[in-house]
């Protein structure tokens, strides 16, 4: 007698209840407050049946790291038993960079494997040379940070203190490496006792059918609004700066029945420097692109993610082959990657889709030893103009495409580190013009109180964010250093420098596309 | 002569009454509420009580109404002064969008516009230390300028001004020289996050001159009908003079619901039940707070105008507010929410809501969308006729439903869809805070709140439900049981004890003694963004305030830390006690029938069951009623499942308790 829709809202609620217990008791801000962490339930087959995502990077690439950690385990003839935690942060199987710890807890029931609790959290320090585990300088994997593939925290329910210790002594802040991974835990445990609870109730047959129906449900809704789009097929290009040169996302995009198939064939070979998105990465932005245009509240699973078709040559810059670096793959690179896919759906149903916005995270990173001698490490990213829309100006001061993370207070930022703000402002003017304007940009700046080591990884720097049907560019973001003796140094998008105290960093994020022409 | 103890709450529909007289009895009634005038019903109503009213308890939802941009109320000319460099803070926000996957999103308009807000030269440090001292001047150059804008009132959020706030109070000094309406951002909100603060403090300078002008020409009529003492439902839970609302009008944003879960805190102390859930169930929101050891749970963590997402506002979608708030789970879930079938053929209910007008589809007044309310009257649920011989019309309901499939199929989908939005709110409210909804007790009020609260109970794992009586006036019952309460709080104290005695003390001088405290800290490990609010005992040390500290924070997360601990906040609540009317028999019981008077068929916890029928005002205080059985009362309806036992209190309340199966 119980509908399918009861046991999907069921299901939906558990991973956002999954998600609740976690940003509780997580003990990083990144976690915490910008919730930079994501929940799913995963069925048998490894397929995704409710997903609470807050963050959209998480979005495609949970689904990609999923099966490939189920596929790894499989061929790895690892045996999972009841009890058992798996951690993994190998971005070439987990989907995204090695900052993003993965848990994954198989459910079992009577005896038998019903399915994964599974959760992603952005770790704020897993290794490395560079404080946050960014480095823009790194040319392979191996000078990012501390690679992880998928082990056994817990064995039948008892820790691994061995791997535990390797794992958090890697991080320069192990106590909250700790804190937040003993979060991700309890987090999986609440999920599996819910998915648990509702086997008991409504018997496993049930909820399983249930969970086909609410899959096949995402896939029809999925496939209606795909198939009234115009078919055919639509192509864009845009670019991400990388020293002197620009790399290539190329992107063909064919509208096809109910489905979208993207191809990236074309796009810049995969480089020596930490741009590389990983296939999950680039499976992510894709299907941002295309669930941002088809609007509405599709539920995030199997059945709508089966709708996108991703093809990434091999060793190319949307699909790396190790040792490639990736950290900033899916902070630059999967905003380009977005960038680039509206651009075609642009062409597809141009009154769905704005200009393009900042297109950067602006990551900044610092770090340095404190007044008692331990490290500190400071991690954020800042939001700019987002593109004007063919019904309006586009929205200032905000995150756009891939990430939507809160900023830090100053006055915590303050507080907790050794710099100290002089300006948090709307960037005026730095909006494309057009028949509507983008949205403006964000200037921040402030002054380092003592020796710290900054890096800045960001894009835009060159090129604007594009208007469309003839608004014009955003303005292009920078970051000057002020020093201490009044010279000013304009600095490159990718970079790191040592500070002096007394040094002024003042960042200048860009604005988003104008639409229209003014006339 | 008479003296009434009269409670009124303003609510989007109604108006509600409840009036006791000196010997304990009751009398309750509801008025239309006018929304361009919300006063004037509440004197006509209580003219015919002229000379012979002792107090007046008001919640109100002026404040925000006037923030919604609802009813007319046009916004006061408001500027904001801060930091140099920070006047784009309130536009800016956390930088997030509210929703992540709409590419045509928008954020919250900020309440002051560019051309209002101004920074001035100065800087205070995190230490507390100034930098940069204001320059008065600049203030008073300033202050002209505003009032050449006609500018009516003023908000102040300068950096760090919770650790040191002489900036702000040099600035306030000048500008209150100049304006009526002044608002300082440590004095509205004495904490860090600048975003927030400024929020908070922006906030309360729009409502200042709202809230002001209707207590004053509310407070003047009940002074012409001879009422002297008139007193307003802050959110945090507790009553507050006329004075405290205007200064710090913020705190009456959600009057209403918070008294509703005072109503329950209060109810549940005096049948002896110690952890509570309170669920407010209506025509188009249900609303759930939690009460734990006779303390309603409050939050800080606030937006207004926000939208929910699970019972949750959305970081982001509103303008946030940093005041204690009693903490609700709201979701669109009401009589009136509409049943529907998307696209892809998904059953699904909500978020709309048909409302009362036109209604759900069985009210015959054109309503063309089956809702919860015909669902439930197809499943047998409600009678056909409700108080007052008003009818519903099944034919119309079964009609609606069918266009959705087989009506009943969609009516008993709907209504478990709906129990199960309801339920995982609530679980997210109390798993949140680490408890285990299964050792609450669930007490429903509002029109539809009885017809689900056991099944909720069954979702949820609970094994005791109560109904207070008149539950559709319940809300204006809490604030009789009220005390008075007044807030404030201090950061980053560096003595403990000397910030609660300095809270304490002007706490004191303001209400002129005959109050207790209560202590509160907002703790973290140091290093962590988030802090616990935990209740510190008097005298205590900071070892203490520790060990508090690691219990709740076991509690609510599962483990502790071996490291620092750091009090952020240190808050005091200021009780007096006040003199509860005493209440009487509050529910008229006259009769003595304990037989149903007829039974019907109805598919109540998952079965069709051949219920029985009775009217609550029927029932003898210890009557026992054996599930499965509905009891109906003036627009209310309980019911009762198999396998559960219904038992008339001494206070008139409904003690539903499981007594296992059949």
């Amino acid at each position: 007698m119980v509908g399918w829709e009861v046991i999907h809202k069921a299901s939906v609620f558990i991973a956002e209840e999954m998600g609740v217990a976690l940003k509780r008791s997580a003990f990083s801000p990144n976690i915490r407050e910008r919730m930079d962490h994501s929940c799913a339930i995963v069925d048998r087959s490894g397929r995704i049946v409710a997903q609470a995502e807050h963050i959209p990077v998480h979005l495609g690439s949970f689904r990609v790291g999923v099966e490939n950690t189920l596929k790894w385990i499989e061929r790895e003839g690892v045996e999972l038993f009841e009890g058992d935690v798996i951690i993994l942060n190998d971005p070439y199987i987990a989907g995204t960079h090695l900052n993003d710890v993965m848990v994954l807890t198989p459910i079992f029931y009577r005896g038998k494997l019903a399915g994964y609790a599974v959760n992603k959290a952005h770790h704020v320090d897993v290794g490395g040379p560079q404080p946050g585990s960014i480095n823009p300088s790194a040319r392979s994997i191996y000078e990012e940070g501390v690679i992880v593939p998928p082990v056994k925290l817990y064995s039948r329910g008892e820790l691994a203190r061995d791997v535990l210790r390797f794992f958090v002594e890697n991080s320069k802040t192990p106590r909250i490496t700790l804190g937040d991974l003993n979060a991700q835990i309890a987090a999986n445990s609440m999920g599996v006792s819910r998915v648990r609870e509702l086997f008991d109730r409504y018997g496993l047959k049930k909820v399983l059918e249930g969970w086909e129906s609410s899959i096949e449900y995402a896939r029809r809704s999925v496939a209606m609004e795909l198939s009234s789009w115009p078919q055919g097929v639509y192509e864009a290009v845009d670019y991400l700066e990388w020293g002197d040169d620009l790399l290539d996302i190329r992107v063909r995009l064919e509208i096809r029945g109910s489905g979208i198939h993207i191809d990236f064939t074309g796009s810049s070979p995969q480089v020596e420097a930490p741009l590389n998105a990983v296939f999950g990465v680039t499976f992510s932005a894709c299907s941002f692109s295309v669930r941002s245009v088809i609007g509405g509240d599709i539920p995030t699973n199997e059945g709508f993610y089966s709708a996108i078709d991703v093809h990434a040559p091999q060793g190319s810059i949307v699909n790396p082959v190790k040792p490639a670096p990736v950290s900033g793959g899916n902070l630059e690179t999967s905003q380009r990657i977005a960038d680039a896919v509206l651009l075609a759906l642009a062409k597809a149903i141009p009154h769905r889709v704005p200009a393009q916005g900042s297109g950067t995270m602006m990551n900044v990173m610092m770090g340095g030893i404190d007044s008692q001698g331990s490290y500190w490490a400071y991690y954020e990213t800042i939001g700019g103009g987002s593109g004007a829309r063919p019904n309006g100006d586009g929205v200032s001061g905000v995150h756009v495409n891939m990430t939507n993370t809160l900023n830090t207070p100053i006055e915590i930022a303050e507080r907790s580190y050794p710099i100290l703000f002089s300006e948090y402002r709307i960037r005026y003017g730095s909006g494309g013009s057009g028949r509507f304007r983008g949205g403006d940009g964000i200037v921040r700046s402030f002054k380092a109180l003592s020796r710290l080591r900054l890096s800045i990884l960001a894009d835009r720097f060159r090129i604007g964010p594009r208007g469309l049907a003839g608004g014009g560019s955003g303005a292009t973001g920078s970051v000057t250093i002020v020093k201490r003796d009044g010279s000013r140094i304009s600095m490159p998008s990718k970079f790191t420098i040592d500070l002096d105290p007394g040094d002024l960093v003042v960042i200048e994020t860009p604005g988003g596309g104008g639409y229209g022409s003014t006339s | 002569m008479a003296s009434y103890v009269v409670s009124v709450d303003i609510g989007g529909t109604f108006t509600d009454f409840i009036v006791v007289d000196e010997d304990g009895s009751v009398a309750y009634f509801k008025d239309l509420t006018d929304p361009e005038k919300p006063d004037r019903v509440v004197v006509s109503n209580l003219s015919r009580y002229k000379g012979s009213i002792k107090e007046v308890l008001h919640a109100t939802t002026i404040a925000t109404n006037a923030l919604l941009g609802q009813e007319k109320l046009e916004l006061p000319r408001t500027a904001l002064i801060t930091t140099k460099g920070f006047t784009d803070v309130i536009e800016i926000g956390r930088q997030n969008r509210p929703r992540i996957y709409d590419l045509f999103f928008k954020k919250p308009k900020p309440l002051i516009p560019r051309e209002l807000r101004f920074g001035v030269s100065e800087r205070t440090m995190p230490s507390g230390d100034v930098a940069t001292p204001i320059d008065p001047g600049e203030i008073m150059d300033l202050a002209d300028r505003l009032r050449s804008l006609d500018v009516v009132s003023v908000a102040v959020s300068l950096l760090h001004s919770y650790a040191n706030p002489s900036n702000e109070r040099t600035a306030g000094s000048i500008l209150s020289k100049v304006f009526r309406y002044v608002s300082l951002s440590h004095e509205v909100a004495n904490e860090p996050r600048e975003y927030e603060r400024t929020s908070t403090t922006v906030i309360n300078a729009v409502l200042m001159p709202i809230v002001s002008s209707y207590l004053d020409r509310l407070g003047r009529s009940l002074k012409d009908l001879g009422c002297g003492s008139f007193y307003i439902m802050s959110s945090a839970g507790g009553l507050v003079d006329v004075d405290e609302a205007c200064r710090r009008p913020i705190q009456l944003i959600e009057s209403g619901p918070a008294a509703g879960v005072i109503a329950v805190a209060e109810f549940s102390k005096l049948i002896g039940v110690a952890n509570s859930i309170s669920f407010d169930m209506g025509g188009t929101t249900a609303k759930a707070g939690t009460v734990i050891d006779g303390v309603v749970e409050v939050t800080s963590e606030y937006e207004v105008g926000g939208e929910s997402h699970h019972g949750r506002i959305v970081k982001g979608s509103g303008y946030p507010v940093r005041f204690p708030f009693v903490d609700l789970a709201e979701v669109s879930a009401g009589g009136g929410t509409v049943i529907w079938r998307d696209d892809a053929g998904a059953l699904r209910v909500g978020p709309f809501s048909a409302g009362s007008d036109p209604g759900p589809m069985c009210y015959g007044r054109g309503g063309a969308r089956p809702t919860i309310t015909d669902a439930n009257l197809l499943l047998g649920r409600i009678g056909s006729r409700l108080a007052g011989g008003f009818k519903l019309d099944r034919g119309l309901a079964e009609r609606g439903l069918s266009m959705l499939g087989d009506p009943v199929d969609v009516a008993i989908n709907a209504v478990d869809l709906i129990n199960i939005e309801m339920s995982r709110a609530i679980r997210l409210v109390t798993v949140e805070r680490g408890y285990d909804p299964g050792n609450f007790v669930l007490v429903a009020y509002g029109g539809a709140g009885p017809q689900h609260a056991v099944e909720l109970a069954i979702e949820l794992g609970l094994s005791r439900v109560i109904i207070p009586p008149a539950p559709g006036v319940f809300t204006s019952y809490g604030m009789l049981l009220a005390d008075w309460r007044f807030e404030a709080r201090e950061s980053f104290s560096k003595d403990l004890d000397s910030s609660f005695r300095r809270l304490e003390e002007m706490l004191a001088s303001r209400v002129g003694g005959g109050c207790y405290f209560i202590r509160y800290a907002d703790v973290r490990y140091a290093g962590q963004g988030w802090e616990l609010t935990v209740s510190v005992p008097r005298d205590a040390d900071l070892d203490l305030v520790r060990r508090v500290f690691e219990e709740k924070h076991r509690a609510v997360y599962g483990f502790t830390f071996d490291s620092d601990i750091e009090v952020v906040t240190v808050r005091v609540y200021c009780v007096v006690s006040r003199v509860k009317p005493r209440l009487g028999v509050f529910y008229q019981s006259s009769g003595s029938s304990v037989s149903s008077y007829g039974s019907r068929e109805a598919f109540i916890a998952g079965e069709w069951v051949r219920a029985r029928l009775y009217r609550r005002d029927d029932l003898p205080t210890g009557t026992s009623i054996q599930g499965p059985a509905i009891i109906e009362e003036y627009s209310s309806t309980t019911i009762v499942p198999e396998g559960w036992v219904a038992r008339v209190g001494g206070l008139g309340e409904l003690d539903i308790v499981e007594v296992g199966g059949a």
